[in-house]
């Protein structure tokens, strides 16, 4: 127990993990086949996904889901800008775009508080599904878009790298006096306005910031998919898995919902290749699990093991 | 208590990248006994209707049968080679069915490829064959906007006919000689939909056809009611829903509902399977919608659909698609014991070029340039059916086999369509 007590005490210890990690990711091309290439990145794009949706929600409480439609923003951008940008610059806009829309709609809804607040950003994935298609049907006239298609381990840097932006971000707003104004909005958002913080401004900032990051994956994951359509780009299925990998995680930690979204990247991708005849039933035995015995997600399972653990120990000393 | 926890940090990093090593250790091959067909299907999610009552009864009829004789023969093997499928589910979405043709391609290293279900998925699947270089003969799925494409997708052979691949051009055909003046076209709100309804706006006019309606709905409309009453006031002596089972089912639930009795009624994916037919019994009469043919067509066809049929529901009946899929895995066979091996380039080489009797007839397809190819309209044996006395029976016009030398039409089409049957007391 002195050992692992002493490994979370010691936060240079896990930067050099994180480090070393990160090497082993960079160079996964290296020495990893080529679909593990593939899965690691669909399994970066579900941690892109559930950090950046994390970043608004742990501190605020405002549960969003509008995943699907940032990230549907994204794919439609390259979609569109593919053909006339290089690779960066197209998932950058991807990025931009969706932080843009984010601003607007932040900046119309973010006085709506609860489930008002979930039921419209639910709604937003379904108003720009609906706005696309009728754009698509009547102005351009188009059916659906082929992709630039891209090299698997180009995108997997790209991806890798979003990820990396966005870790870095996430860690330097909790550390932040933003973090600090942001979690008092989820705490009492009128004691938080009390105090001075502006607090429209930091929770449209902050929804626009993650939107940025699932705009951005969302453009590079579109040149995996090679063909897109308004029902293809803005499937529900991106609005909810994040919450779900989240909640298994838990979003106490910065590390939390990463692991909540391997985990269950992983099991998912092990279920449908292994049991595909059983992939809902257990998928689904496995959320109502989560759900009604994991209130903190895994890394507070294991937290509270450890703490269990602690507890005896002193006991017993 | 430092160093303890650096021990303790370094074993796990050890035995983490053990783990990861043992990932990518290769095993040597084993010798060549079967043939490994990989597959994306939906097994779950929205279009899992579909895919359970198309292309799957086709492979769970057509693999026992061909294996049964000992599978295909392999000349580079000097063997019968028996066929293993090896099957994931994709959950119906896309990204997950890249993923995982990807997976079947690059990690199982399957011997072939076999179709993902649905239009957008073609569309998706095919250019991650073509990367690879895997012949991919398609099912459920199929659109004007894939020709535009072939020429750049040599290893795609699509076998499901569409809109102006020939089945509109025959629906126009069929409704001039019994003199339909004017249509209402309700179409979803998607690819399928939008092409359609323009091919709808083509070939109809070119015989006099007057549209009067052309509705887009969302694919998750429920209430009909308000499109259907709109199609009535119309007074359209044709109405034509261009939609998936989603869309015809309730349609034509809320027409029965409505007592609204166009002189034609016709329906799309859905309307072609046993299912619309035991939801609707016999309600179903004089419902038109795409065919390709059913027992009457041949002695081959017959043969193939009790063999198909035989100990499945009426639900998993198909007399759109199933032919034509058929027909496109005894193509594929055959061209793979032609090649006699692997080599997908070959495959490609002999599919292109093959002319084969299948249950269909002379049976090829039309290749576009040095792309890839769609199965020839001119071996199609049907494009129009109409539900006749319970059947659903292939329907034609006068002179059609100038155009389609294997077309049979099987019965008269009915003109106009019988009332609905007055509700149960």
């Amino acid at each position: 127990m002195d050992i692992i007590r002493g490994v979370f005490k010691m936060p240079r210890l896990w930067w050099l993990i994180s480090l070393i990690l990160l090497v082993l990711l960079a160079t996964l091309p290296l020495y990893g086949s080529a679909y593990t290439v593939i899965l690691i990145t669909a399994i970066i794009m579900y941690v892109i996904l559930t950090v950046s949706w994390t970043m608004f929600f742990a501190p605020t409480g405002y549960l969003s889901l509008a995943t699907a439609a940032f990230f549907g923003i994204g794919i439609y951008t390259m979609a569109i800008l593919g053909e006339q940008l290089p690779l960066l610059p197209a998932v950058i806009a991807g990025g931009l775009v969706s932080f843009v829309v984010a601003l607007i709609v932040g900046a119309i809804t973010l006085r709506l508080r609860g489930v008002y607040f979930t039921i419209f950003t639910f709604g937003l994935v379904e108003l720009i599904k609906h706005l696309l298609l009728f754009w698509e049907i009547n102005v351009t006239g188009t059916r659906g878009r082929f992709v630039v298609l891209e090299n698997n381990n180009t995108i997997f840097g790209v991806i890798l790298g979003i990820f990396v932006v966005l870790m870095l971000t996430y860690y330097l707003l909790r550390r932040s006096k933003y973090g600090l104004a942001l979690r008092s909005i989820g705490e009492n958002e009128e004691a938080a306005a009390h105090l001075g913080v502006n607090v429209n401004l930091l929770k449209v900032f902050t929804f626009a910031l993650s939107a940025f990051f699932m705009g951005a994956a969302g453009a590079i994951m579109a040149t995996r998919w090679t063909y897109v359509d308004p029902y293809v780009a803005f499937n529900v299925l991106h609005s909810f898995l994040p919450v779900l990998m989240a909640i298994f995680g838990g979003m106490s930690q910065l590390y939390s919902p990463i692991i909540g979204a391997v985990i269950f990247a992983y099991i998912e991708e092990q279920l449908l290749t292994r049991f595909p005849e059983y992939f809902m039933l257990i998928f689904g035995v496995i959320l109502v699990v989560a759900i009604l015995y994991l209130p903190n997600g895994l890394v507070g399972l294991v937290r509270k093991w450890w703490q269990k653990g602690l507890r005896e120990e002193n006991v017993n000393s | 208590m430092r160093n303890k926890s650096i021990m303790f940090m370094v074993s796990l990093l050890l035995v983490l990248v053990l783990m990861a090593l043992s990932l990518f250790v290769a095993c040597p091959a084993p010798a060549k006994d079967k043939i490994v067909v990989g597959m994306s299907r939906p097994l779950s999610g929205p279009l899992a209707i579909i895919g359970d009552s198309a292309f799957r009864p086709i492979y769970e009829t057509w693999v026992p049968m061909v294996n049964a004789d000992g599978g295909i023969y392999m000349s580079k093997y000097g063997k019968y080679l028996p066929i293993e499928l090896k099957i994931y589910d994709d959950k119906s979405d896309v990204g997950t069915m890249t993923r995982l043709t990807e997976k079947l391609i690059l990690e199982d290293k399957v011997d072939f490829l076999w179709p993902a279900c649905g239009t957008s998925f073609v569309f998706g699947q095919a250019p991650i064959a073509n990367k690879y270089g895997y012949v991919l003969v398609t099912a459920e799925g199929g659109a004007t906007t894939i020709k535009e494409a072939l020429p750049s997708l040599p290893y795609l052979f699509v076998s499901l006919s569409f809109s102006d691949w020939y089945e509109v051009p025959v629906l126009a055909g069929i409704l001039a000689e019994q003199g339909v003046k004017t249509a209402y076209v309700v179409y979803i709100a998607d690819l399928h939909g939008i092409e359609y309804s323009g091919v709808f706006g083509i070939e109809l006019p070119k015989k006099g056809i007057q549209i009067v309606g052309n509705v887009s709905v969302p694919p998750d409309l429920k209430d009909f009611a308000p499109v259907i009453t709109d199609a009535m006031n119309s007074g359209a002596d044709a109405f034509l829903c261009e939609g998936y089972p989603d869309q015809v089912l309730p349609a034509m639930g809320t027409s029965i509902a409505l007592g609204y009795n166009p002189k034609v009624w016709l329906g799309g994916p859905g309307a072609n399977f046993g299912f619309f037919h035991t939801a609707f019994g016999p309600a179903v009469e004089g419902v038109t919608c795409w065919a390709v043919a059913n027992r009457k067509t041949s002695p081959a066809m017959k043969e193939m659909y009790d063999l198909l049929y035989e100990g499945k529901p009426e639900d998993v009946h198909d007399w759109w698609g199933h032919p034509l899929y058929w027909a496109s895995l005894d193509i594929w066979k055959a061209a793979v014991e032609k090649v006699g091996s692997t080599d997908q380039d070959a495959l490609r080489e002999v599919l292109a070029t093959t002319k084969l009797d299948t249950v269909l007839g002379p049976t090829w397809f039309t290749m576009f340039g040095d792309g890839g190819g769609l199965m020839a309209y001119e071996s199609h044996t049907g494009e129009v059916g109409q539900w006749i006395n319970g059947e659903l029976e292939v329907v034609g016009y006068t002179g059609i086999e100038e155009t389609l030398p294997n077309y049979k039409a099987t019965a008269d089409f009915v003109y106009p369509k019988p009332l609905w049957p007055a509700p149960a007391e």
